[in-house]
C-alpha cells in the first residue's frame, strides 16, 4: 500500500497543473485511502480537496510547501536577512531557475498531524504573508518554524526541498547538516516518532538518483524514517504540457525559449501503488512509512474549529437578552403604528424567530449585523439587507432588512431552520466606493486586524484568458494575441459558433497546424483552472480568537485589507461565516440623488427633505412611468427585457413591482412561468391551481409560482415538509444538484404528497414545476428587498430627475446603460444638460440654475414635472485621461480666483499635463475662460448676469474649441522667465472652427457622450428618404409591418436563455427601438451586427401590447459618424 | 531642379518583378513565422478586394483570386538597386532616400538629356523597363519632390513657385509618412504631430502652409517650422548624395579553357596581387572575396563546347571573419575552396572582385596571451572544413535544453581573452563553506558521521568515469523482459553484444512537444558480458566496470543503451571507460 504525501494542485498557481478533485478523481481510481496536498505556501485548494475526498471516502490531509531562505547557524531576528542571497548563492542553481521565488532558499514540505498543527501552519503563512507586500515573495526563517513546529511534520523535499538545496550548495557535509537542524527544530512526537521524514522521489533522472543515495544515509546516520513520494504536480501525464506552459508564462518566457526551465519529462503525475512499488522495490520501507505517517496525520479539515465571535453585551446582560432587548425597542419603531392584528402576528413570528435563534445559538450573529447597521446609521451610510434575511421579522425590526416580512407574508424558513445547522446568511447593500469602504475599516478595527479578513475571489482561466495566456507561451505576438482576445469574446448563449475552436479561426488561426492545435488543445485544458488569488467585492469573515489559526491571511492590493487564502464559496463550505458588505451602485446614487435634492430643491411647494423609509406608496406618477417601460436608469426594471414585460404586467402596486424584479430571472424563463403570469394578469387566461391546496401559496401569483419561497411553501403544504426539509430540497435543486441527493428529496415529496392525496397528473405537475424552478428561481424577501430600491430609484427619477441623474452620471458604471444613454434619456425628458465648462464644472456633476427657456422640450408623453430650472453640469470626471488630484486642484484654483486665461490657468494648475489641457479644449471646456478678456467677464459679473448663460444664450461662440487648443500649445510651452507674461501679439487663432461632426468625433472621443443632439438628429432628413423611421414612430405604426429602424446601437445581449436570439437596442434622438436577431441571420453577418456602430434594421414590426421591437430580416450599416460611441454588450 | 521616383507598395512590386504575370492580379505579401504570418502590404487590386493589413494568412483563404507571397527582402534589394542604377543612368547626384524612394539632382542636365518633361518621361520608361510602377515628380527642392512623388500618382512636374500651390491638396499624412520614414525622428514623433494637427483640422498641407509662422513658432518649435516649409515647398536641402560604390575586381578571359587548379591558381594570383594593390593604395582591405567562372558547357557526348550562349557561370564567396590583405592567404583560401567545391567543367573566363572594408586596426595588451591571426586562423578553419567537410567546423555552442547532446555550431571567432580567474564562484563557495561548517562542528558524533560522507562522495568523484560517445548511435536490437533490457546485439558492429548482467535506469527525458520535432528518450545504463560469462561471475565484477576495449579481458563492458520512444528504435549511444 502507498499513500501519497506530497502533491500540488493547480492552487500552486501556476506550479501544478490539476484542480484538487481531479486529484482525488484520480487518487480514487488507483485505490489509494489517503492523500496530501501540500500546495505552495498556502492552503488556497484544501476544502476542496477535503470536500472531494470526503465524497470518495478518501482520507485527505493537509499541508503546505513553505518558502524559506537557508537555515541560518547565525539567528537574527527579523528572519529574512537572507532573503538576497539567491538561490546561486546559497548553492541551488537549478531551484533558482525553475523557481518563481527569486529570493529564498528552498520549499519546506510541512504536514499537518494535528489540530495545533493547523494553527500553527496557518499562523506560520500569514506571518511570512503579511511580512511582505502582495506581490512581494514571502519566505520563512528557521526563527519562524521555531515557534510554530507543534503539531506539524517535516520531509526534506524533492528537487527543491532543504535536502538538495545544502547536497548543492555544500555536498553531502551540508546536506546532513540540514537534515540534523530540521531534526532540532521539529523534534520527535511525544511516542518518539520522528517529526522529520527524509524524502525520496524517483522521476528517472541521474541526479536525483545521487540525491537519494545522500539521502538514504543521512537517514540510516540520523535515525530518521525514509518517505517514498512522488513530488505531484499533476494528476496524468497529459497535463504535463500545462505544466510546462505554465512554468513559461511563470517566468515570462516561451516555451521555445525556456528552455530547461520546463520539467525534463512527464513523471510528475499521480502513480498507482504497484508503480511506487516497483520504483521504491530497494527501499521497501520508504514506502511502507507512507502508511504509517498517514495514519499519524489525524487532522482533517472537518476539525477546523472556528468559532463566529461573541458579541460583548453590559454586565448583568446575555448576549440572548440583549438580543431580546433590541428586537423588542426595533419592533416598538418598526410595528408601533401597525394594527393590532398585524402587530400579534409580528410579535408571534418575532417570539417564534427569537425561540431559534437562542435554541441555535446565533444570537451573537445577529447583534454583530445589529451592530454594523447601528454604526451605518450613526455615520449616515445607506444600508439594507438583501437576500433571505429579508424573511426575518427580527432582522426587520434590528433594522438589518427593510421589507416587513409579516404583512408580505414571507417565509422565514427560508432565511433559518433548526434541521438545517447552517449558518444563516445576511447580506448588506451598501454604496459602493467611500462608505463601504468605511463600513468593512470598522469590522477590523472591531475584530482585529486578525480577526477578521476580506474572502477571495479564485480567478480562474475562461476562454479569453486561456487563450491569451497560453498564446503568450506559445511565443505569439501581441498583434495576434489582441485578434485573439477580441474573437474569443462570447456572449452568454453560445452554440456551435461560439466554441472556442470556431472563435480561433475566426481570430485568423489555422488550427489544423500542429502547433495550433497544440496551442487549442493548451487552452482547453487551463479551462477552469485557478490563475491567481483575487479579493471577493464584499465578503468578509470574522471569527472569534484568532482568524489566521483557522485560515492563513495574506496582505489585499487596497491597503488596510487582509484576505484570507480561501474564496466566499470554501468558507461557506468549511463552516466560516461570512458577511457580504456589497457595494451597490444604485444605494450611492440615491443617496447622492438626496444630498443634492437637499442642496438645491428649494421650491416650498415640494417640502423638499426626502427620506427613503417615507416615500409616498403609492404615487401614481411612478406607476404610469413603469407601465410605459419608460425606466432608463432605475434599478433592476431597466434592462431590455424587464422593458419588454412592464407594458404587459402594468405595475400597479409595490407588489407587483416585486413580481416584475423576480419575473425577469433565468428560473421563471426557463419554467415558462412569464407567459402563463402575464396572460393572467391581463385576464386573458383562468386562474387555476395544481391542488385548491395550493391556493392560500400561489393565489398572490395567480396560480402561477413565481418565487423559491411559494416552492418551499408548495413542499411544505403538498408533502408536509418542515420548513428546514423545504429548504434541504431547494438547496438539493441547487447549481451544486447532486442526483442522489434529488432523488432521495423528490420520493419523500412523493410519499408525502400520496399520504395527502395528491396523486397521478397533479403529483407530475407539482413535480414538475418544484424540480424545473428550484434551480433558478428567486427569493420573494430578495425581490423585495430589491423592488424598494427599485421604486426609490423610480420615485427619485420622476420627481427629482436632475438630482437622480447626476447621481446616476456620478456613480457610473453601473446599470445597463451607458452615461451617453442616460443623458440622452434625461435630455429627452426635458433635462437641461450642460457640457463641461472649467469655468463651472466641478470634478462631479452638479446642479446649476438655467433659465426655463433654455430646457429642452420634452414631448408629451416622456415630459417629468421635475426640474424646475435645474440642469446638470457635466463634472471634470468626465473628461477621458483627466487625473482626479488634476481635476480636483482646477476646481480648487478656481474657487480661489476665476481664470483670467488659458495660459493663467496652465500656469496657476500646474498639475495639469498638456494632454489633459488638450482635452479640455477640445471638447470645449475652456471656451468660457478664453472668450473675452478679464474685463468683459468682469463686466458681466458685476452686471450680475451668469457668463455662460450669455455665451449660450448668445448663439455661435466667438471662441471656439480650436482657439482654445491653439492657446493651450502656447501656454504648454513655458518661454521662460522673460517672454513668460508677455502677451502674444495676435492672439487670434488663425484655426477653423470644428464642424458638427468633428465636435461630436471629439465630444465622444474625450467624454463618451455628447450633451448636443443626438448624432442621428443631424441625418434625419437623409434617414427620412431612405424610409427609415425614428424610435418615436414605431408606437404609432400596426402590427405586422414591414419596415426599417436605423439607429446607434447601444446594447446588445445575447442570453443564455433566448435560444441563440440577439436583443439589439438602436438609439436615436426621439428615443430607444428595439430589434430581435435570429441565430442564422446572426452567423451571416455577424461582423456586421458585432462591431458596427450604427445599424439599419429591416424587419417586420411587432407591437404587442405597446411592447415594441422588430424581427430583423435583413441589417446594414449606418454612415451617421465618425464618432465612437460605446455599446454596452453582455459578453 | 529634382526628381523623385517613389515605387508605390514597394514590397509587393519587388515581387511582381520576378513574377510579371501576377500584375493583374491581387497581390498580398505576408511576413511572420508559420503559422502566423500576417499581410504586410498590399497592391492596389488587393486593396480594392477589402483586405487589409494585418490580416492573417488562414484569413485570407476565403479569398479566391488572391495571390499570397511572402515578403523577400532579397528581391526587394535587387529592385531598389535596380531603381539607384537607373537614377545613376541619369545623374551623377543621387540619394539613396529609402526603400523604394530615390532622388536625383537634374541640374545642368537639360542640355544633355532634353527638358525636364521629356527627362522625367524617359525616367519612367527606364524604371518600367525594370518591371516597376513608379510615381515620378520634379520640383525645385528634393523635398517637394519626395512629397509630390509619395501623393500624385503618375508623374508630376512642379514648376519653380509653384510648390506651396500644387502641394497644398496633398493630405498631411503624406508629409507625415515622410518625416518617419525619411527624415531623422521616429513614427511615434510623427503620430504626435499626426494627433495635434488633426485636433487642430490641418487635414491639407495648404491648411499647415498657411499658419502664420511666428505662433507655429511660439506653439510647435523649430520642428513644426521644418514641417510648415515642407509643406510650402519651400525647404531646402543638400541632396546625400550616394557615393559611388568602390569596385575592386578583375577579370581574364582565357584563349584555351583551363581545366586543372594549378593553372587556375596561377592567373588567380596576379590578379589578386592587383585587386590588393588598389586596395592598399585605397588603404583598405577586403572583407569578402567573389570569384565568379564562366564555365564552356559541356556536350551531351563530353566534349566541351566554347559556345559563350552556352556557357555557364560557377559562383564561390569568401566571406573574412576580419578585413585582411594578403595575396598568399587568399590565394591559398580560394584554392582550398576550389578543391572542396570544384567548378566541375572547363573555365572559359575569371572574374574576382572583392568587397572593400576599413583594415582591422588591433593593438594587443602586453601582457595578454597572442591571439592567433584572423588570416592564419581563417586559412586553418578552411584547411580542416575542406578535411571535414563545410559545417563540421566551428565553435560548439550548448543549447538550454533537456535534448542530450543538442547544440549548434557557430563560426569559429575567439572574443578577447579575459583575465584569467583564480577559482570558479562555485569552488570560492564550497570553500568558504566547508570552513564555516568546520566552525561550527558542535557534535562529534555527527562530524564523523559527515567526513564519513564527505569522504564517500570524494571517492565517487574521484572514481570519474568517461563516457565515450559513438557518433552516430549505433543501431541495436534489444529484448526486454519485464520491461527492462536482458539482451542486446549492436547491429553494426559484431562484438556490441550479448547478454545484460546489469541494468540502471531507466532515465526518462522528453520536450519540444509544442514544436514539430518532439522528442522522447528513455537511457539505460547497461553492462555486458560479451563473452557469455556466468552472471554470477559477471555480478563480481560489477562495481569494477572494465576500460571499453574492444576485446575486455573480463568479458564484461558497460554501454549507455537508448531508446527513443517515438520511433520505438534502439541505440547503443556510448560505452564507459
Amino acid at each position: 500500500m502507498y499513500v501519497e504525501l506530497h502533491s500540488r494542485s493547480a492552487f500552486s498557481f501556476l506550479e501544478g497543473a490539476s484542480i484538487p478533485e481531479e486529484l482525488i478523481a484520480v487518487c480514487a481510481n488507483l485505490g489509494m485511502p489517503a492523500m496530501a496536498l501540500l500546495d505552495r505556501d498556502g492552503v488556497y485548494g484544501s476544502p476542496r480537496f477535503h470536500l472531494a475526498a470526503k465524497r470518495a471516502g478518501i482520507k485527505a490531509h493537509i499541508g503546505a510547501e513553505v518558502t524559506c531562505t537557508s537555515f541560518s547557524p547565525r539567528r537574527h531576528p527579523s528572519g529574512c536577512e537572507l532573503r538576497a542571497a539567491s538561490f546561486e548563492q546559497t548553492g541551488c542553481p537549478q531551484l533558482a531557475a525553475r523557481s518563481s521565488q527569486p529570493r529564498g532558499g528552498f520549499r519546506l514540505p510541512l504536514l499537518v498531524a494535528s489540530r495545533a498543527g493547523y494553527q500553527n501552519l496557518c499562523r506560520l503563512l500569514t506571518k511570512m504573508k503579511l511580512r511582505v507586500g502582495r506581490k512581494e515573495g514571502a519566505c520563512a526563517s528557521d526563527l519562524d518554524f521555531i515557534e510554530h513546529t507543534d503539531g506539524l511534520i517535516c520531509l526534506t523535499g524533492g528537487e527543491e526541498g532543504p535536502l538538495a538545496a545544502a547536497l548543492t550548495q555544500g555536498g553531502p557535509q551540508a546536506a546532513f547538516d540540514a537534515v540534523k537542524r530540521l531534526t532540532e527544530i521539529f523534534g520527535r512526537a511525544s511516542l518518539g516518532q520522528s517529526n522529520v521524514y527524509v524524502e525520496l522521489q524517483r522521476h528517472f533522472h541521474r541526479e536525483e538518483e545521487y540525491r537519494n543515495r545522500v539521502a538514504i544515509e543521512i537517514a540510516e546516520s540520523l535515525h530518521v524514517p525514509l518517505l517514498a513520494t512522488n513530488g505531484v504536480n499533476y494528476a496524468t501525464p497529459r497535463e504535463r504540457e500545462l505544466a510546462d506552459a505554465f512554468t513559461a508564462l511563470q517566468h515570462h518566457r516561451t516555451l521555445a525559449t525556456a528552455g530547461r526551465l520546463l520539467a525534463p519529462n512527464a513523471e510528475r503525475y499521480l502513480k498507482s501503488p504497484a508503480a511506487m512499488r516497483a520504483l521504491f522495490a530497494d527501499v521497501p520501507q520508504a514506502l511502507a512509512n507512507t502508511v504509517e505517517l498517514s495514519s499519524r496525520l489525524e487532522f482533517t479539515l472537518n476539525d477546523l474549529g472556528y468559532e463566529f465571535p461573541r458579541y460583548p453585551v453590559p454586565e448583568g446582560e446575555t448576549m440572548m437578552s440583549f438580543l431580546r432587548e433590541r428586537t423588542r425597542e426595533g419592533m416598538q419603531s418598526r410595528y408601533g403604528r401597525a394594527d393590532a392584528e398585524l402587530k400579534k402576528r409580528a410579535r408571534r413570528q418575532i417570539e417564534r424567530e427569537l425561540s431559534l435563534i437562542e435554541k441555535l445559538n446565533l444570537a451573537g450573529y445577529f447583534l454583530i449585523l445589529w451592530d454594523l447597521v447601528r454604526f451605518c446609521r450613526e455615520q449616515n451610510i445607506l444600508a439594507q439587507g438583501r437576500g433571505s434575511a429579508a424573511n426575518s421579522a427580527v432582522c426587520y425590526s434590528l433594522g438589518i432588512t427593510a421589507v416587513d416580512p409579516i404583512s408580505m407574508e414571507l417565509l422565514f424558513e427560508r432565511f433559518l431552520s433548526e434541521e438545517r445547522g447552517e449558518w444563516p446568511d445576511i447580506d448588506l447593500d451598501l454604496p459602493s466606493g467611500d462608505e463601504r469602504e468605511r463600513v468593512i475599516q470598522y469590522v477590523y478595527q472591531r475584530y482585529g486586524q486578525r480577526g477578521a479578513a476580506m474572502t477571495a475571489n479564485v480567478i480562474t482561466y475562461r476562454n479569453r484568458m486561456a487563450a491569451r495566456e497560453m498564446g503568450k507561451a506559445m511565443g505569439f505576438d501581441e498583434d495576434t494575441l489582441k485578434r485573439i482576445s477580441a474573437a474569443v469574446a462570447t456572449w452568454e448563449f453560445k452554440d456551435e459558433n461560439d466554441a472556442l475552436d470556431r472563435r480561433l479561426r475566426d481570430a485568423g488561426l489555422d488550427l489544423t497546424h500542429p502547433r495550433m492545435r497544440k496551442y487549442f488543445e493548451l487552452c482547453l485544458a487551463a479551462q477552469d483552472l485557478p490563475r491567481h488569488l483575487g479579493q471577493h467585492s464584499g465578503g468578509m469573515v470574522i471569527c472569534e480568537g484568532r482568524l489566521d489559526s483557522v485560515v492563513p491571511l495574506e496582505p489585499a492590493s487596497m491597503p488596510g485589507r487582509v484576505v484570507v487564502q480561501w474564496d466566499k464559496e470554501d468558507c461557506a463550505d468549511m463552516g466560516i461565516i461570512k458577511v457580504d458588505l456589497l457595494g451597490l451602485g444604485m444605494m450611492a446614487a440615491l443617496k447622492d440623488s438626496l444630498e443634492l435634492i437637499r442642496n438645491h430643491y428649494r421650491d416650498p411647494d415640494k417640502n423638499e427633505e426626502v427620506d427613503l423609509a417615507h416615500l409616498p406608496a403609492d404615487d401614481p406618477l411612478v406607476y404610469s412611468t413603469l407601465q410605459k417601460a419608460d425606466t432608463v436608469g432605475m434599478f433592476q426594471v431597466e434592462s431590455r427585457a424587464q422593458m419588454a414585460c412592464l407594458p404587459r404586467l402594468k405595475p400597479q402596486k409595490f407588489y407587483d413591482i416585486v413580481v416584475q424584479v423576480a419575473i425577469i430571472r433565468p428560473g421563471p424563463i426557463v419554467g415558462n412561468m412569464v407567459n402563463p403570469f402575464l396572460k393572467r394578469r391581463q385576464g386573458r387566461e383562468a386562474i387555476t391551481y395544481p391542488h385548491p391546496s395550493l391556493e392560500t401559496v400561489l393565489g398572490r401569483t395567480l396560480g402561477v409560482p413565481l418565487f423559491q419561497e411559494q416552492l418551499l411553501r408548495m413542499a411544505m403544504i403538498t408533502a408536509n415538509f418542515t420548513g428546514g426539509e423545504a429548504e434541504e430540497l431547494r438547496r438539493a435543486m441547487g447549481f451544486k444538484r447532486s442526483e442522489a441527493r434529488m432523488k432521495v428529496i423528490e420520493e419523500k415529496l412523493r410519499a408525502g404528497m400520496t399520504r395527502n392525496g395528491i396523486h397521478g397528473e397533479t403529483q407530475e405537475q407539482i413535480i414538475q414545476s418544484i424540480t424545473s424552478f428550484a434551480l433558478y428561481g428567486f427569493p420573494e424577501s430578495h425581490a423585495a428587498s430589491f423592488a424598494l430600491i427599485a421604486y426609490a430609484s423610480a420615485y427619485l427619477k420622476c420627481h427629482y430627475l436632475a438630482a437622480f441623474t447626476a447621481a446616476l452620471l456620478n456613480n457610473q458604471p453601473m446599470g445597463f446603460y451607458h452615461p451617453a444613454t442616460i443623458v440622452k434619456d434625461a435630455q429627452r425628458h426635458g433635462l437641461k444638460v450642460l457640457p463641461m465648462d472649467v469655468t463651472r464644472s466641478d470634478w462631479k456633476c452638479s446642479l446649476e440654475t438655467v433659465a426655463s427657456c433654455q430646457r429642452p422640450v420634452a414631448s408629451k408623453s416622456n415630459a417629468l414635472p421635475d426640474c424646475g430650472n435645474l440642469a446638470v453640469r457635466l463634472g471634470l470626471k468626465y473628461a477621458r485621461g483627466l487625473r482626479e488630484p488634476a481635476g480636483r486642484a482646477l476646481v480648487r484654483e478656481r474657487s480661489l480666483a476665476p481664470f483670467a486665461s488659458i495660459q493663467d490657468l496652465a500656469r496657476r494648475v500646474p498639475e495639469l499635463r498638456k494632454d489633459e489641457l488638450a482635452t479640455l479644449a477640445e471638447i470645449g471646456a475652456l471656451n468660457a475662460i478664453g472668450n473675452s478678456p478679464q474685463s468683459h467677464r468682469d463686466t458681466e459679473k458685476s452686471n450680475g448676469k451668469n457668463f455662460s448663460v450669455s455665451l449660450c444664450l448668445g448663439g455661435e461662440s466667438v471662441f471656439h474649441r480650436r482657439d482654445a487648443l491653439w492657446q493651450v500649445e502656447r501656454a504648454v510651452r513655458w518661454s521662460g522667465p522673460l517672454l513668460d507674461e508677455l502677451p502674444e501679439i495676435d492672439g487670434k487663432s488663425p484655426l477653423a472652427a470644428m464642424t458638427q461632426e468633428e465636435r461630436l468625433v471629439a465630444d465622444f472621443r474625450a467624454t463618451g457622450l455628447t450633451v448636443g443632439p443626438h448624432p442621428m438628429q443631424y441625418r434625419r432628413a437623409e434617414m427620412k428618404k431612405m424610409g427609415i423611421y425614428s424610435a418615436a414612430d414605431l408606437a404609432h405604426l400596426p402590427n405586422g409591418r414591414r419596415l426599417r429602424i436605423g439607429g446607434c446601437v447601444i446594447a446588445r445581449q445575447r442570453p443564455g436563455t433566448a435560444k441563440g436570439m440577439m436583443f439589439m437596442s438602436l438609439e436615436d434622438e426621439t428615443g430607444i427601438a428595439n430589434a430581435i436577431v435570429a441565430p442564422d441571420l446572426l452567423h451571416k453577418n455577424r461582423a456586421l451586427l458585432i462591431s458596427e456602430r450604427f445599424l439599419m434594421i429591416e424587419g417586420i414590426l411587432q407591437n404587442q401590447d405597446n411592447v415594441i421591437h422588430i424581427r430583423a430580416e435583413k441589417v446594414s450599416p449606418l454612415r451617421v459618424t465618425r464618432a465612437e460611441t460605446v455599446s454596452h454588450d453582455f459578453h | 531642379m529634382f526628381a523623385c521616383i517613389f515605387i508605390p507598395d514597394f514590397s509587393v512590386q519587388a515581387i511582381i518583378r520576378f513574377e510579371p504575370e501576377l500584375r493583374a492580379r491581387s497581390v498580398a505579401v505576408l511576413t511572420g513565422r508559420p503559422p502566423l504570418e500576417k499581410v504586410v502590404a498590399l497592391n492596389e487590386s488587393a486593396r480594392q478586394t477589402a483586405v487589409e493589413i494585418g490580416a492573417t494568412k488562414s484569413q485570407l483563404e476565403t479569398w479566391e483570386n488572391l495571390v499570397l507571397r511572402t515578403r523577400s527582402e532579397s528581391q526587394e534589394t535587387s529592385a531598389h538597386a535596380a531603381l539607384l542604377d537607373c537614377a545613376q543612368s541619369f545623374s551623377p547626384e543621387v540619394e539613396d532616400t529609402a526603400p523604394g524612394i530615390v532622388l536625383l539632382n537634374l541640374a545642368g542636365l537639360e542640355p544633355l538629356l532634353g527638358p525636364l518633361p521629356k527627362i522625367a518621361r524617359d525616367l519612367a520608361q527606364r524604371v518600367s523597363q525594370m518591371r516597376l510602377e513608379a510615381n515620378i515628380a520634379a520640383a525645385a527642392n528634393p523635398d517637394a519632390a519626395l512629397l509630390a512623388a509619395r501623393g500624385f500618382p503618375g508623374m508630376t512636374l512642379i514648376p519653380e513657385g509653384r510648390e506651396a500651390e500644387r502641394l497644398g491638396d496633398l493630405p498631411v499624412d503624406v508629409l507625415l509618412e515622410s518625416f518617419s520614414s525619411g527624415f531623422s525622428s521616429d513614427a511615434q514623433e510623427a503620430a504626435r504631430w499626426a494627433e495635434t494637427f488633426d485636433r487642430w483640422g490641418i487635414r491639407k498641407l495648404r491648411a499647415l502652409a498657411a499658419l502664420p509662422e511666428v505662433p507655429v513658432s511660439e506653439r510647435l518649435g523649430q520642428q513644426g517650422i521644418r514641417l510648415q516649409q515642407l509643406a510650402r515647398g519651400a525647404a531646402s536641402r543638400n541632396l546625400r548624395v550616394l557615393e559611388p560604390r568602390l569596385i575592386f575586381a578583375e577579370s581574364v578571359e582565357l584563349e584555351y579553357p583551363i581545366v586543372l587548379l594549378e593553372p587556375l591558381a596561377f592567373l588567380l594570383n596576379r590578379m589578386l596581387e592587383q585587386v590588393c594593390a588598389r586596395l592598399r593604395a585605397r588603404a583598405l582591405a577586403a572583407q569578402e572575396l567573389r570569384l565568379n567562372l564562366e564555365l564552356a558547357a559541356t556536350q551531351p557526348n563530353g566534349c566541351a563546347s566554347f559556345t559563350r550562349a552556352r556557357t555557364k557561370t560557377f559562383t564561390r564567396t569568401l566571406r573574412l571573419p576580419a578585413p585582411m590583405l594578403d595575396v598568399k592567404i587568399f590565394l591559398k583560401l580560394l584554392q582550398l575552396d576550389l578543391q572542396a567545391h570544384p567548378p566541375g567543367a572547363p573555365i572559359v573566363k575569371i572574374h574576382l572582385s572583392a568587397d572593400p572594408a576599413r583594415p582591422r586596426a588591433l593593438q594587443s595588451g602586453l601582457f595578454q596571451p597572442v591571439f592567433p591571426e584572423p588570416e592564419k586562423l581563417e586559412l586553418t578553419l578552411a584547411r580542416i572544413a575542406g578535411i571535414v567537410g563545410e559545417g563540421r567546423v566551428g565553435s560548439v555552442e550548448l543549447l538550454d535544453t533537456h535534448r542530450e547532446g543538442a547544440f549548434a555550431l557557430r563560426h569559429f571567432a575567439p572574443g578577447e581573452p579575459s583575465p584569467a580567474e583564480p577559482e570558479t564562484k562555485h569552488e570560492v563557495n564550497q570553500s568558504g563553506n566547508r570552513k564555516q561548517d568546520k566552525s561550527m562542528q558542535e557534535n562529534d558524533s555527527a562530524c564523523q558521521v559527515g567526513e564519513k560522507l564527505e569522504e564517500n562522495a570524494k571517492e565517487t568523484m574521484s572514481a570519474v568515469i568517461a563516457l565515450r560517445l559513438f557518433r552516430p548511435p549505433l543501431g541495436a536490437s534489444v529484448t526486454l523482459r519485464e520491461a527492462k533490457p536482458v539482451r542486446m546485439r549492436c547491429l553494426e558492429r559484431e562484438d556490441i553484444a550479448g547478454e545484460i548482467v546489469w541494468t540502471a535506469g531507466p532515465w526518462r527525458s522528453s520536450g519540444d512537444w509544442s514544436e514539430q520535432e518532439g522528442w522522447s528518450r528513455e537511457e539505460w545504463e547497461i553492462a555486458v558480458s560479451s563473452c557469455q560469462l556466468p552472471v554470477s561471475s559477471c555480478q563480481s565484477d560489477e562495481r569494477e566496470p572494465t576500460t571499453g576495449n574492444r576485446q575486455p579481458a573480463t568479458g564484461l563492458v558497460l554501454y549507455r543503451l537508448v531508446q527513443d520512444k517515438l520511433s520505438g528504435n534502439w541505440f547503443v549511444e556510448g560505452m564507459y571507460d
